[in-house]
């Protein structure tokens, strides 16, 4: 377990969206993946979720598996709707322009048990 | 005479009409003017009746409470036999069978798919004949009830708050999903995430039932005409009903095997189409029900308890 100030430190994350509190909640694991069906597959609770889909529906993802936050990998730029969007559902939402696979090996260490 | 209040909705009806008869009862589809004679009537004064009013049955009833009906059968016999003089008393069949006009209309459609009758007369709750209910009283009922819920879906901005069926019914709400509309996609899982969470619902079932729902709405979008999610929430469960208008699935085997998928590029690039949708919603479902017609559309029935599936 981690908190998620710490693993969006070792991205070098941006916040796109970051409601209240956003950096003492606590992440139990991680699941990377640009495909929505294996998002929805995924199991576990308070899991921080890696993708490079840019569409709004990444959101409703986030929403549907109560993920507790976003990374979009892989980026320099956000569209402004998918700020406000998650802004509206208040799901914190970063951006790293690390790629997926850099992002993963970063934060995979940082998981891994003492 | 006998009731039939052991009669339970058919087991093998569709989905989609069920629910549409859900909202309705006998009395909301029979027909009130009804021609019924009395025992001392002729078997002929019920052949003029017939002849003039084009009906194929009349009850007979004695102080409003039904004794017998006389058919077009009754009547061939009856011409025959050389009986049209006599009274319906003689000749008319007994032990009718009656419906109660409070029963749900779901009564009404196994009472003709388990007896041969043609039409069953309607009784009050004083057991005096009210009205008549024919197969056609139910089509019509049928189809006017599914083009008034298309008409309020399309007039109240997709969406509709079906009247109550049920004193335990907390939510329910029929959502309009159009083909493609994959910007829309997920409000409807939205609503029901916020009505789960308001009731105070377990995160794990939250979960189960969004993720469930939200691969059903998905998947009207994605691989339907369009279609209706009906999302129905009472005290221990959510009742999640996605219906489509087609192209219907060939093998209904194989659309449930993982992995299996018809999504095209554009689907795939939305970031769906892996061929786990209908699987998963499985999955995640304490009941689950689909059936599929080529060319007819697909029904899918997801049930999540509060607490089940763990």
């Amino acid at each position: 377990m981690k908190k998620l100030k710490v693993l969006v430190e070792a991205l070098a994350a941006k916040t796109v969206n970051g409601p209240a509190g956003w950096e003492d909640r606590e992440i139990e694991g991680i699941f990377a993946s640009d495909l929505i069906s294996d998002i929805l597959i995924a199991d576990g609770e308070n899991i921080l979720l890696l993708t490079s889909l840019l569409s709004e529906q990444v959101l409703r993802t986030a929403d549907v598996t109560a993920a507790a936050a976003v990374v979009l990998v892989n980026r320099r730029h956000i569209p402004v709707a998918l700020g406000k969007a998650a802004a509206k559902q208040g799901l914190p939402l970063f951006y790293t322009p690390l790629p997926k696979f850099e992002s993963c090996v970063r934060i995979g260490h940082l998981m891994e048990p003492a | 005479m006998s009731s039939l209040p052991q009669l339970q909705p058919a087991e093998d009806m569709s989905l989609r009409i069920q629910e549409l008869a859900a909202n309705l009862k006998i009395s909301d589809v029979m027909t009130r003017k009804v021609f019924a004679v009395t025992r001392s009537c002729t078997m002929r004064d019920v052949q003029t009746i017939m002849k003039n009013n084009a009906i194929s049955g009349v009850p007979v009833v004695d102080d409003k409470h039904v004794i017998g009906l006389v058919s077009v059968h009754d009547i061939m016999n009856a011409f025959e036999q050389g009986w049209m003089q006599d009274p319906v008393a003689m000749h008319m069949v007994t032990g009718v069978r009656t419906l109660a006009e409070e029963q749900p209309l779901s009564f009404a459609m196994s009472a003709f798919s388990k007896f041969p009758y043609r039409r069953f007369p309607v009784v009050n709750r004083k057991n005096e004949l009210t009205g008549m209910v024919t197969l056609r009283n139910i089509n019509m009922a049928l189809i006017q009830e599914l083009s008034r819920q298309l008409d309020a879906i399309e007039t109240e901005g997709g969406r509709i708050t079906p009247p109550a069926t049920s004193e335990n019914c907390i939510f329910h709400r029929i959502y309009r999903i159009a083909r493609y509309d994959f910007e829309s996609g997920g409000k409807a899982t939205a609503e029901l995430r916020e009505q789960l969470q308001a009731r105070g619902v377990s995160p794990k079932t939250i979960r189960r039932a969004a993720v469930a729902c939200y691969e059903l709405e998905i998947n009207i979008i994605a691989h339907s005409f369009g279609g209706t999610l009906s999302l129905y929430v009472d005290r221990d469960r959510v009742r999640i009903t996605a219906n489509d208008f087609g192209p219907g699935i060939p093998d209904i085997d194989q659309a449930m095997s993982e992995g299996y998928s018809t999504a095209s590029d554009w689907i795939r690039s939305q970031g769906f189409g892996a061929g786990m949708g209908l699987p998963n919603a499985k999955r995640l479902s304490d009941e689950f029900v689909i059936q599929s017609g080529v060319d007819m559309g697909t029904m899918v029935k997801a049930v999540v308890y509060w607490g089940g599936g763990e």
